[in-house]
Parts: C-alpha cells; structure tokens; sequence
C-alpha cells in the first residue's frame, strides 16, 4: 500500500468505524455467550490486503484507538494487533494464497490469535481472579462468529482499499494478469517476472 | 531479486510498533491516576462518547434484532433445562404430596382412635389401598393386608377424613371386609348400593340404619328414625352396635360415621331421613385401618344388618 494522505484516511476511517461499532454495537450482542470481533477483522483484512508493514502498523493503530475508547490497559490491545496484523500480512506476502474464501480460514485463525493472545497477555498482566472455563467457550464462539463475518469484512476491506493499494493481486489475477511480487526472504519466491 | 531493504523496513516496522506497544504499556502501568496515558484516555472517551452514543443509538434496532435472535436460541436451551427441571419438581411435588395425605390420613386415624367414645381395643391393623372398583354402582376397595395379618371377614374399617387436620372429624367408618385372601382383603364401602349400617344420632340417640345414596359419596342418608325423635343438623352419627338376644351389629358402638346436613320430615311418613355429610372421604381413600378385635365384652353373636 502507497502511503498517502488518503491511504491513512482510508485506514484511519475503517479502524475508528470498526472501534466505535465493536464498542457501541457488536460488544452488546451477545450469540451463544461470545460476540464478534470486527476490530481484529478489519485489521486482518488491511494486512491481508496491505502487506506485513500496513498490517502491524493498523493493528497497533486499532490497538491503540481500541485501548483509548475502551478505557482498558493501554499498549496491550496494540501489542497484541501488531502482531496479529504482521502475522497476517507475512501469511499473504509469503503464501500468496488465491482461493476465494480464503479470508474465512484467515479472519479464523486471526481472531483465534488474538483472543489467546490478548488473554494471555490480560492474565500476565492484572488478571488477579480466578479464570472461568467458560472464557473458552467464549473464545470458541467468538472466532466462530468472526468466522462467519470475514468474508463480507475483508470483500468490504478491500472494496475501500482498492485504491490505495500498490496492487490488488485479486484484481490482476481476475484480468489474468501477474502481480508484482515483491522481494520475499525465502529467495524463490519475490522474484519479479 | 532478495529486497533486503524490504525486509529491514518489515522488521523495522515490526520492532517499532512492538516496542511502542511496550513502553506504552509500561508507561500506562507506572504512572499514576492522573498520568498522560490516564489523561489520553479520558480525553478520547469523552471524544467518544458522543460518536458511540449515537452510533449505539443507530444501531440500536439491528442489536435488538441479533439480541432477539441470541435470545431466541438461549430461550431455547432454557426451554430444555426447565422442561427438565419442572419435570423432575413435578415428580417430586407429587411424591411429597402423596407423603403429605398419607401422613394426613394416618394421623386422622390415630386421631380418631383417641376420640371420646370410640370403641377401645380393637386392635387396627392400618392397610393400603391398591386397587378400587370402576364403578360407582359397587364401591370396594382392596387392600394390602389379609388374613395373614388377622384381618377377617366382617370387620370393620375405618379411613380418616379429607383433611384431618382442619376437620372437626377427623375420620370415621368405611365400610366392612368382604372377602379375604391370605394377603389382600375386599373392603365394602359404606356408599356400596348393598351396605347398611345400624346408627345413633349423638347425643339425641334416635337409631336409623344408614344406607348410600348411590352416585353421591358426599351424603349418606341414615333412615328409619322415627318421626317423633329430634334431630338437628350438625350433630354426629355414630355405630350404634346394638345387641339384642340373637343378633349384634357388625360394627363396635361408637364408630364416627358422619355428620348430620339435613332433615326431610315428611308428616306423611312415619320415619324422618336424615342425610349424614360421611366423615371417610370416599373418594381418596389411600390407608385404611381394620379393627381387627371387636371391644373386650362384645363378642360376635350373629351377623344382622342393621
């Protein structure tokens, strides 16, 4: 993704949509004991469409607005995001996936990430009591749900990025065309054709 | 080509924002209430507010709707669990409530054995119903007690009232046993079409056989009282167990029946027929007592209804 004044809008403006809904909507909806996670989503889309850099930087970007707006411990959910967003990101720029519904076994293992991880970071840091099995179930239902939600989420994502992006593999390999690939640390994949 | 300056950039970034996260961490924990990141924090919740007030408020019919939903499939599991659960209440209501009249009628028969005047010594042998006629035109019971357990033919019994406790009665006279096995034994009720029992208005002392109105097992009419002897409503009919030079009644003296709702006095007939409110609730006759020994001094002669 170019970095530009509209790019960041762009990013900025999806972040704090998916902050203000998760926080005034999505949180209060609860399915089955868990509720969907938009702000993880939107951050695995942005890397998944952005590239490894773009993703940590939104995911630390969606931290940090989540963490300010939730009033919880500030630099965990950013912490977490960051690496949730870098993860996802390296997956696409070192994979390459292609399949369509790709984005449901990503926004999956995205959220799953980042419900252990923020868990277990939460639990490192001021989590005194004692831990109820039912968290479980609620980490279950919630990649679960997200699940369900990541291919609207990321096809949405992508529709609002598409512009800024430097290329829109999906978009090229649709035409027929092949896409750019950057420099990749494996050595055969990254090479430009 | 290997874009090493990609990779460094990458890695740059990562470590940035890793370490940014870190120290702000570190930065939100070490310092006070009152702290930049505490004030960033309430500074941007108050900017927030607004924004997610209103989008809440937007939102608002479609959370209903998920909540509806979530609701929906919730109730749903609820519905299972207290199915179950007022299942397994309702299993133990019934078994409490069982307990609880058989308890009731337990206590109305012992109760009924320390009222004044009723006969002493009889020696009850208490029983359970475990089966009764269908039809109303024979009422019998039969009970879990038989000759085995000195039960014998002609004997009388006696089952408590609906509710011993708030009765002033709290039981009375049953029937007769009319057959007997060695384990089990045939009651005859009062309210069969064939029963007859001789009895005593108390305190007046006007004697009439009592007989069942058939089909009404709340009113018993007790006949044959002679039109001059008076008698008024709520007073007690009893087993008279009357003895003459061949003939006894069945029944020991002094055997509550029932008690008196009203008189037909008819100047035409020569006998009054008072109808008798039976102490015995016929209908839910769960434990029943068979004197099983006539008082001392009042042995059987003959059998004579009434």
């Amino acid at each position: 993704m170019r970095v530009s004044p509209s790019a960041l809008l762009r990013v900025g403006l999806l972040l704090l949509v998916a902050v203000v809904l998760q926080l005034s909507s999505l949180s209060q909806i609860g399915i089955a004991g868990g509720h969907a996670d938009l702000v993880v989503l939107v951050v695995a889309a942005v890397a998944y469409y952005a590239g490894s850099v773009s993703g940590c930087a939104a995911g630390f970007a969606a931290g940090f607005l989540l963490d300010l707006a939730s009033g919880a411990t500030m630099g965990a959910s950013s912490l977490v995001l960051t690496a949730v967003g870098y993860g996802v990101g390296r997956f696409r720029e070192v994979r390459d996936p292609s399949h369509g519904l790709m984005p449901i076994p990503v926004g999956a293992a995205a959220t799953a990430g980042w419900v252990v991880a923020f868990a277990a970071v939460s639990f490192m840091l001021d989590v005194g009591a004692r831990v109820s099995p039912l968290v479980l179930r609620d980490m279950v239902v919630t990649v679960l749900l997200n699940a369900l939600l990541s291919l609207p989420v990321f096809a949405g994502c992508r529709r609002l990025l598409r512009p800024v992006l430097r290329v829109d593999r999906l978009e090229a390999r649709r035409r027929g065309r092949p896409a750019t690939r950057e420099a990749g640390p494996i050595g055969l994949r990254g090479m430009e054709v | 080509m290997y874009d090493r300056k990609a990779v460094r950039r990458r890695r740059a970034a990562l470590a940035v924002f890793v370490a940014l996260s870190i120290a702000i961490l570190t930065a939100y924990f070490g310092e006070s209430g009152g702290g930049f990141f505490h004030a960033l924090q309430r500074g941007a919740q108050e900017v927030f507010a607004p924004i997610e007030s209103g989008a809440s408020r937007a939102l608002k019919p479609a959370r209903d709707f998920f909540g509806w939903a979530g609701d929906t499939i919730d109730a749903k599991d609820q519905n299972e669990a207290l199915r179950e659960e007022v299942e397994r209440l309702r299993s133990e209501l019934a078994d409490l409530q069982t307990r609880r009249r058989d308890t009731r009628q337990v206590n109305g028969l012992v109760g009924l054995h320390s009222q004044d005047g009723f006969p002493r010594g009889t020696r009850p042998v208490t029983a359970r119903v475990i089966a009764r006629s269908p039809s109303v035109w024979y009422s019998s019971l039969k009970i879990d007690k038989g000759s085995s357990d000195g039960v014998k033919l002609n004997q009388a019994v006696i089952a408590a009232a609906s509710d011993p406790s708030s009765d002033r009665a709290v039981g009375g006279l049953a029937g007769k046993v009319t057959r007997v096995t060695g384990g089990t034994a045939e009651v005859t009720l009062l309210t069969d079409a064939s029963s007859g029992v001789a009895a005593q208005v108390m305190p007046a002392g006007a004697a009439g056989v009592v007989k069942p109105e058939v089909g009404n097992p709340r009113d018993l009419l007790l006949d044959f009282v002679e039109g001059g002897r008076r008698v008024t409503e709520g007073t007690i009919v009893v087993t008279s167990g009357f003895k003459a030079s061949r003939v006894e009644s069945l029944f020991p003296r002094g055997i509550p029946i029932g008690e008196v709702t009203k008189v037909d006095l008819d100047e035409v007939e020569l006998y009054q027929r008072v109808h008798i409110r039976p102490f015995a609730d016929f209908r839910r006759i769960d434990i029943v007592q068979v004197l099983t020994r006539r008082p001392p001094g009042t042995e059987t002669a003959g059998v004579l209804l009434p």
